[in-house]
Order: structure tokens, then sequence, then C-alpha cells
């Protein structure tokens, strides 16, 4: 079952016809890790940001749902997302900047269930130590006297992490968890991510550009490009099958020569319709309309006309 | 003939006392003509300061470094060392000056390192720029019109510019976008086969290196652990801690199998060092003698060196 449901989501600048998002729609089932991959601005992030209510100013909701457990989670009159505790929780690439600086560690988790199940002073400090050492956390008392500065990257990420499960959340939002820690410890938040995935149920939207996490994490995968939606799909749909020019040359980038003297060129949003369109092999007339997300397997799909195409031409010989 | 490079028995410490820092704890490195030699590890281990020391921009603390047979030290002889060496930086937003044209940057090292007369500065900016796939009007630019790619192919055009026989990359993809890095890395090669310049290439990410290196140097608080070919490193790591690192890298391959190595917590800090190997606390194979005695690179096989009594023997001093 789906516990998180995003449907139609449209992200602009405001007083600009640019759409940052258009019309992304993505869902996260239950105990699933689902990867949301894309490369600097894909819109992965807004996205993020956007389920989280936290919209930087200058940057308006258009058009959207977003639900959990099939309830709408959008105030159509204000066109924000109003989370509940419990819903959703959100860790960050730098985890040492979202947390308070001026608080120890172990205050900032204690806080978080005298908000929820307003315990009291001690016992909610007492659940705290109890969530770190969950978190894996050797030393849990003493690490909960530290304030952030005093921690590492890793510890203060696991930290994050214990603050998410203190709001017994269904959905975390795992913003490039662990792109600013090292391979090793990586590893380790990785580990502590499944497993929380098999106790709790959990659902996770995995925010990343790193194409080789996702192949290890996720279940299924959206590829984001330009805030479109090039292909969603399984994970070995995305990596052994994919379908989508744009996944096709992400992948290939990665693992194959490439031609040096190519000129890297960025999103651009003025562009109508496809938005790789200008940088797709591919690319013909009807690239000038945004092409819908067309079934091209089970549970696979793909935003592309090449795909009308292949069809036709499979019907016609 | 003596390597190009030949770093011996190098120490950086950084501040004295009982707070010293030792960022570079005894390093031994030869870079070949002609070679790209990548130098990987986590935070902490030493690698940008060991480029630093290299590139002349940190002085050592203690140790030689010998390029072209002779020793670098600021004797004007090697003045002239100095400008056979260049730097590309992490970060080209920052390593560039903002203030200049892509054009007045190129032209400075000309002016300064190489004594090139100026009639035939215009000719040789442009000839560079095209080496690293930049169209010649790119010139007139200044670093806040270029992308993230296109600031860093810069960079190396800045850093090429006094022709230089050796260049030090640190981190120098680890900025860009993952479709971007495997351009780069084929961008560096084409210039190396074109110009027969030596890399000393430092970064945490391991998939780059192996694109890249001929050979490959394990570092770890401070010291080298492992040296080895790269196909060699990669294919069959000996010394525990490459083959924890080398485990959990994550990897687009869907069909590897292999035993996840998860270490337990985190690097130590440098400043306070147990007797012995700097891995004990980390390592599987500990015994007695790792608590008692430091290890030291020593040779297996005729390619590779190992620093570490559990797998090399020899590791004595």
């Amino acid at each position: 079952m789906n516990l998180l449901e995003v449907d139609g989501l449209t992200v602009g600048l405001e007083r600009s016809p640019v759409a940052i998002l258009a019309d992304v729609a993505f869902s996260v089932p239950e105990g699933r890790i689902v990867g949301l991959v894309g490369e600097s601005g894909s819109g992965k992030t807004m996205a993020a940001l956007t389920m989280m209510g936290l919209l930087p100013d200058g940057i308006e909701v258009r058009s959207g749902s977003v639900r959990i457990d099939g309830r709408q989670l959008m105030d159509p009159e204000t066109m924000t997302v109003e989370p509940r505790v419990g819903d959703m929780a959100m860790i960050f690439q730098h985890p040492q900047a979202a947390l308070n600086p001026t608080m120890r560690v172990g205050r900032q988790i204690a806080r978080v269930f005298s908000l929820q199940q307003g315990c009291g002073r001690e016992e909610a400090m007492s659940l705290a130590v109890e969530m770190l050492g969950r978190v894996g956390i050797p030393g849990a008392e003493r690490v909960a006297r530290a304030y952030p500065h005093q921690l590492s990257g890793g510890m203060c990420q696991r930290v994050m992490i214990a603050m998410a499960l203190a709001c017994r959340s269904r959905i975390l939002i795992a913003d490039e968890p662990t792109t600013a820690l090292d391979v090793t410890i990586q590893a380790q938040i990785f580990d502590l991510i499944r497993d929380l995935v098999e106790e709790t149920g959990a659902g996770v939207l995995f925010i990343t550009h790193d194409l080789a996490a996702v192949a290890e994490m996720c279940d299924t995968v959206t590829v984001l490009f330009g805030g479109q939606v090039m292909e969603e799909g399984s994970r070995d749909d995305i990596f052994r099958r994919p379908r989508n020019p744009y996944t096709t040359y992400l992948l290939d980038s990665v693992q194959k020569e490439v031609d040096p003297h190519v000129i890297e060129a960025g999103v651009d949003f003025e562009l109508v319709g496809c938005r790789f369109g200008h940088r797709c092999r591919h690319a013909w007339e009807k690239c000038g309309r945004v092409p819908d997300l067309i079934t091209v397997g089970a549970g696979h799909r793909s935003a592309c006309f090449l795909h009308a195409m292949e069809e036709n031409g499979a019907g016609a010989s | 003939m003596p390597a190009l490079l030949e770093v011996r028995g190098l120490r950086k410490t950084f501040g004295r006392g009982r707070g010293a820092l030792p960022a570079v704890r005894g390093v031994d490195l030869d870079v070949e003509r002609g070679e790209t030699v990548g130098v990987v590890g986590e935070s902490g281990c030493g690698k940008t300061t060991l480029a630093r020391m290299v590139a002349g921009l940190t002085p050592a603390t203690d140790g030689d470094i010998r390029f072209d047979g002779s020793t670098l030290d600021g004797s004007s002889a090697s003045m002239e060392n100095r400008r056979r060496i260049q730097m590309v930086f992490q970060h080209p937003a920052q390593s560039l000056n903002r203030r200049m044209s892509v054009g007045a940057m190129l032209a400075e090292p000309l002016r300064l390192l190489a004594g090139v007369p100026r009639s035939e500065t215009t000719d040789r900016i442009e000839g560079m720029l095209q080496l690293v796939g930049l169209d010649p009007a790119f010139r007139t630019r200044r670093p806040r019109q270029l992308s993230g790619g296109q600031q860093q192919r810069v960079a190396i055009a800045r850093a090429l510019m006094p022709d230089p026989d050796l260049v030090v990359l640190d981190e120098p993809t680890s900025s860009l976008d993952q479709s971007l890095r495997g351009r780069m890395i084929a961008l560096l090669s084409r210039i190396q086969e074109i110009r027969d310049v030596s890399y000393l290439f430092i970064s945490h990410d391991l998939a780059t290196v192996r694109r890249i290196a001929d050979r490959v140097a394990v570092m770890y608080l401070g010291r080298i652990v492992e040296v080895a070919g790269t196909q060699q490193l990669f294919e069959d790591p000996r010394h525990p801690y490459t083959k924890a690192l080398l485990s959990v890298a994550p990897t687009m391959d869907l069909d590897r199998t292999r035993t996840r190595i998860i270490l337990e917590g985190e690097t130590p800090s440098p400043i306070d060092l147990p007797i012995g190997c700097s891995f004990q606390d980390r390592c599987p194979l500990v015994f007695d003698r790792c608590r008692e005695e430091s290890p030291v690179l020593a040779p297996m096989g005729s390619y590779r060196e190992v620093e570490c009594f559990a797998v090399s023997p020899s590791s004595d001093h």
C-alpha cells in the first residue's frame, strides 16, 4: 500500500511562468525505499522541501496533491503542504547545519518526545538516550550531553535519524544523507536506514544524485530532469532496461567512455516541451511538447515520444 | 633514471605540543613520467596535505620531495621546478579569480612563469581552450558566467599553461555532477596522451580513481597503508582497510556479489593515536603485535606494498 502519494505537483517561481517542478508524481509504499534521482537543477530537493512545507520565499506551489495514508496534506486555499507531527521527517545532507548548534543533542531529541507524546522532561530525556542507543551510538548518555559541533558528521546524521524515529514518522525523506560522509560511515548509515525500514515499516524517499547509492539502496526509482519525471520503475528496470534517453545518457556517462569534447549544458528552464530535448540525440519536432509518461513494462513508465513511435513502428511491421 | 617525483619520509604536523596534529606521518611515493597515481582515503587521512606539500603550497615538517632528480627547496633551481608542478583544486569557483576574465587568468602564468613573448600569448590561450574543450570565445568570459564543469576546464587550462610535467589534482571531480565526472576523466586522459604529463590524482571517489589511475595509494591516518597497480588493488585488495573500503563502496553493478565488511566506529583522532598500528581499533585482523609496534610499508609481490603485520609478515622496521 502506498503511504505517500504525490500527484501533479507543479512548483514555480512567483510572478514567472518558469516551473521548477512540472506535473511531478511519485509514491512511496510501506516498508520500501524509493529513489528520487537527478542531477543539479533536477528539482529533487525542491520536491522534498515542498512535501515538508519548507519551500523558500518566492517559490510557490501551483497545483498538486500530497497524500499520506490517503489523507490530503495540501491546503487548497494557501497551496501549502501542512504535514502533521508523525507524517514525515527529513534528514539532510549537512546534519551539523540542520541541528540546533546551541542545544545539546539529547535535549533536541527529548523535545520531540515532549511535543509528540507530552511526556515530562526526565522521561523525554531517558527516551532520547534510549533512541540514541537504537541508532547505534556507543556511549549514548555521554553523546546526549554533547553539542553538535562536538560530534562527527556520521554521529550527527545518526542523531538526525534518532529525531526522525522519535517522531514515529511514517515517511522518512533522506536528502543526500551520506554525500558529506566517508564511504565506511556511509555504509553504516545505509545499514541503519535499511534496519529501520524493516523494523518500523516506514517508507523512505531517498533523494540523491549518486546512481551507485541508488543501486545499492532503492527498491524503485524515479528519475527527474529539469523538474520533469523522465522515467520510473523498479531498480532492475532502471539499471538493466532503461528506456528513456535521459536515463540511458546518465547511466552511460558514469559507466562508459564518453567524448570529452561534448560540452555539458545545464537545464534550460525556458525551454518549452521536453526539458532534455536540446541535449537529446533522438530529439525531433515532437519534443517541443511535453511527453506523457507511457507504460513500457509492468510498473515501468517513461516519458518520451520515441515510445509511441516504436509502438507504431512495431504495429506497422 | 629516477622517477619524476620521489617523495621520501614526508611528514607534516600542524601545531605543536599536546594538541599537535600529525596530518602526514611519513609517506614514500613515486610518480613516473606520464603516469597517473591516485591517492584515495577518507576525510582526515592526509591526502590533501600530501598534495599541497608536493605542489609547494604547504611546507613539510620533515622529509624530502625530489623532482626530476633534484630536491625541492627554496633555491632558484627549485623555483624552475615549481613551474613544472601545477595544481587543480576541488572547488573551481573558489580557486579562480572571479574578477579576471578567462583570457587574463590564462595569460598570467605565461607572463610570470614561462616567459612567453606577448605576441604568442593569444595563440597559446586559444590553443589551450581548445585542448580543454572550450570555445576560444570563452576568453572574454568571467568565472560566474560559466557552469561548474566549464570552470573546472578553465582551472585545468590554467594549470597547464606553464607547460608542467606534473599536475596535482585535488578532488577535481568531486564538486561536479556525476554525468560530468566521466567527461572530465576522459578529458584528463586525452590531455595526458597529447602532453605526456603526469598526474597525482587525489580523491575519495574510488570509482573515479579506478578509471584514471595507473597505480593507487590508499591512505589512512597520515600513512600509505597499501599501494598497488589499479587493477590489482581493486580486484585483489590486501590491506584490511583497503578491503573494507572497497567492499562497502556502492556500485551500479547489480550482479556483483560481495561480502560487505562494515568497519566499526570511526577513524580515531590523529591527535591521540595509539601505540602500534593506527588501524588497530577497527581492524578485523588485529593481534597482539599490532598493539606493540608500528608496521611499515613493505613489498608484497612485485608491484604492491602493504603496511600490515597480518597480511605482510615483512612489515618490520
